[in-house]
């Protein structure tokens, strides 16, 4: 109450000249919004420094970007399933080597995962050669498709698969997939695609 | 100092030991480091543990929403590059924690490999790569891989013998730059128990560093260009596995990594050594580079000072070229122990004068030094005056500032509250009455250096993370450009291996318009200037 000095005459409560303002001088403009973003500075940063040491640091740099993402290290996060098994997408499969960190492995988990994709190529093979016999040749190129996504997600599934077998099993179904590129079966003995509508020529072709 | 170079910012983290807690900026920067080097899988896992600290196996994958497979793999892959430990708690519970200022360390592996490079050339260089690349090898591994690569480099029918390799590994192992790791023990078949759930790996001081008693013999292998020559093979179909790797491998079992301190210790040596060069002249670092070189193994990297060294002993042990007479010698030591900075001092007088270097307060001078120059290039040189100014005085009240700076007062106002807002300064109150009244307060302006340097530090890895995102979203925006003008250099490559004429050539090369090519060279300077400040750091 004492230090009313007068009504709506702005008093400090502090000494104004500790804070460097003489008395009654006009204070700066209150500001009414948040600095800018990006503000004007007076003063340049200096340029980098370059150097052959710089240079060099600056391609190894750029080159262990490149070769990280090719070594086994580098797990990539499984694609969603696309819609339409894109023909180029098989030649752009980047080989990499499976990495199997060293140290005792617990054998139960080994044994059941070599079974499973052993048993699921095993499993897949059968199927193709009765489908061949079958002579139905569109089925089977289907079947392919089916396989290779099938192939990949057990392949996901399994830690510790043994490399050699399964490289083995996609090697030989790769050369088979080869093979039943063009469609061979169009023009297999069993067929009638072509006898038919040769035999039926009453209409005129236009 | 005069003209201390602005960029020496891994000094600072070579003088203050952070805690293992990280700032948001510093998460970030991790999350994009193992984004890059190890993919998004390892990168959710290794985010998580630094955020949360040391957690068990189910936790994790609950937590993250990870299956149980991928957690493993992941952390596979970190405890393999060190930068995931793990831990066997009470009730036989195990608990995986990261090493956060480890994987701040994956920014400097470009320096790690050049400074190799420049101290072991090539062969030394490969080494340390691959051992950075893979985490941990064992000796016959890295000796194999460094062979083929080194030869692959070589002219058509030499090779590289793995002798030579051995050679250059051995001596990197007894300076300490790569170091055994940590192994399980060996004991003997006493515990009736069962198996504990994780091995503690433990490595014994004196065998940090012993080689094994390799006889490795043999030469690098080119890698057969009868591969690409096969005409018409898809690449789709992947090449069967060579059968040589299935021999025993003799050192099973001993795994070495890139010892990291050693190389901080050799940046630290580096800083001070080139401080004295350009404080002093070349003959004083000179002598320095010596003190230091003696005192790699006896002292640990983080002693304060040195061993002291004997006059008599440096006198000795200076580089053959250096023909300075003793009394010379004496004479620049005499002049580096009284130089203010206290990077040199005398502890005694047995054998000639015993001096040694004193590492934590030559940091500190670097440190206060690269503070000084930063001020000067954000603020100007004036602000630099009052920023030295209170360094040197410690506490001083703004009127005592526009005194002895010799600077209006509008200015130093000006000036010390822009330091103040960026946190180069801090206000220390001194009430004079016990209510702490501000009328009746002392303010006094002082720069606490221990803080000043970590906000320096934290702004640093800040910039770097935008420096990188910046970097990944250039490459995005333009990704189609890059892949035209790699096609394009591809097709001209190879028109030249068949001997193209030049208006082909000339064809080919038009496919990249005039604009399209300003915006590539654009793009170019663009992430090189990234990558470039990305070296810098450390």
């Amino acid at each position: 109450m004492a230090g009313n000095k007068g009504r709506g005459r702005a008093a400090y409560t502090f000494n104004i000249e500790a804070v460097g303002f003489s008395k009654g001088e006009k204070l700066p403009d209150v500001v009414l919004k948040p600095p800018p973003l990006f503000p004007d500075t007076d003063y340049k940063p200096v340029p980098l420094k370059t150097g052959e040491g710089e240079e060099y640091m600056l391609a190894l740099k750029q080159e262990l970007r490149e070769t990280m993402k090719r070594m086994p290290y580098f797990i990539e996060t499984p694609e969603e399933r696309q819609d339409i098994e894109r023909y180029s997408k098989r030649y752009m499969k980047v080989y990499k080597e499976e990495w199997i960190p060293a140290g005792p492995k617990p054998k139960k988990a080994k044994d059941a995962g070599k079974g499973t994709s052993l048993t699921n190529t095993a499993d897949v093979l059968k199927k193709i050669e009765e489908l061949e016999k079958r002579d139905d040749g569109e089925k089977s190129d289907e079947e392919n498709e089916d396989k290779e996504g099938s192939k990949e997600k057990s392949k996901e599934g399994d830690d510790d698969d043994d490399d050699d077998a399964a490289e083995q099993e996609e090697y030989d179904e790769e050369e088979q997939e080869e093979e039943n590129d063009y469609i061979n079966s169009y023009f297999e003995d069993g067929d009638d695609f072509g006898a038919d509508s040769d035999d039926n020529m009453d209409e005129a072709t236009y | 100092m005069k003209d201390f170079p602005l960029y020496r910012f891994g000094v600072f983290s070579l003088a203050l030991r952070l805690p293992s807690t990280m700032t948001q900026a510093e998460i970030k920067l991790c999350s994009l480091l193992l984004q890059e080097h190890f993919g998004e899988i390892v990168e959710k896992i290794g985010v998580h543990l630094i955020r949360t600290g040391s957690q068990p196996l189910r936790v994790i994958a609950h937590d993250t929403g990870t299956s149980l497979d991928q957690v493993k793999k992941a952390l596979c892959v970190l405890i393999q590059h060190n930068l995931v430990s793990y831990q066997v708690h009470k009730r036989g519970v195990v608990e995986y924690e990261a090493q956060c200022s480890r994987v701040l360390r994956m920014l400097r592996y470009p320096r790690y490999i050049y400074t190799t490079k420049t101290l072991y050339s090539d062969t030394g260089e490969l080494i340390v790569e691959e051992l950075l690349l893979n985490g941990k090898l064992t000796m016959s591994a890295v000796v194999k891989k460094v062979a083929d690569r080194l030869t692959e480099t070589m002219e058509d029918g030499k090779t590289m013998d793995y002798a030579e390799v051995s050679n250059t590994f051995v001596r990197l192992a007894d300076t300490h730059f790569v170091q055994r790791c940590p192994s399980v023990p060996t004991t003997e078949n006493s515990d009736p128990g069962p198996p504990p759930p994780a091995p503690t790996l433990v490595i014994n001081e004196k065998d940090m560093y012993l080689v094994p008693k390799l006889s490795l013999i043999g030469k690098g292998k080119r890698r057969r260009s009868s591969d690409e020559d096969a005409a018409g093979e898809p690449k789709a179909k992947r090449p069967k596995h060579t059968t040589d790797n299935k021999e025993p491998i003799p050192d099973d079992g001993i795994y070495w990594q890139a010892n990291l301190d050693r190389f901080h210790q050799h940046f630290r040596d580096q800083a001070i050594v080139s401080a004295v060069a350009n404080r002093m002249d070349q003959t004083s670092s000179e002598i320095v580079r010596t003190m230091l070189r003696m005192s790699e193994i006896t002292t640990s990297s983080s002693a304060p000072f040195t061993q002291p060294l004997s006059s008599n002993e440096i006198f000795r042990s200076l580089p053959v070229g250096y023909n300075i007479s003793k009394q010379v010698l004496d004479q620049y030591l005499t002049l580096l122990a009284d130089d203010p900075l206290e990077f040199v001092g005398k502890s005694g007088d047995s054998g000639g004068g015993m001096y040694v270097i004193n590492l934590h307060k030559a940091l500190a001078s670097l440190a206060t030094a690269t503070l000084e120059s930063v001020v000067q290039e954000r603020f100007g040189s004036r602000c630099a005056r009052i920023f030295r100014l209170v360094l040197q005085k410690k506490h001083l009240e703004q009127k005592q500032v526009e005194d002895f700076a010799m600077i209006p007062a509008k200015e130093a106002k000006d000036m010390l509250y822009k330091m103040l807002s960026e946190n180069f300064m801090s206000l220390q109150e001194i009430p004079k009455t016990p209510d702490h009244a501000p009328s009746r307060t002392f303010y006094l302006y002082t720069v606490n250096i221990l803080s000043a340097a970590r906000m320096l530090l934290h702004r640093c890895y800040k910039s770097i993370a935008n420096l990188i995102e910046r970097r990944q979203f250039e490459t995005k925006e333009n990704k189609r450009l890059l892949e035209k003008s790699q096609r394009v250099e591809a097709i001209i490559a190879s028109m030249q291996a068949t001997g193209a004429e030049e208006a082909q050539l000339q064809e080919i090369e038009e496919m990249i318009t005039a604009p399209e090519r300003q915006q590539l060279e654009t793009l170019k300077r663009n992430v090189n200037k990234d990558g470039a400040s990305l070296c810098c750091p450390g």
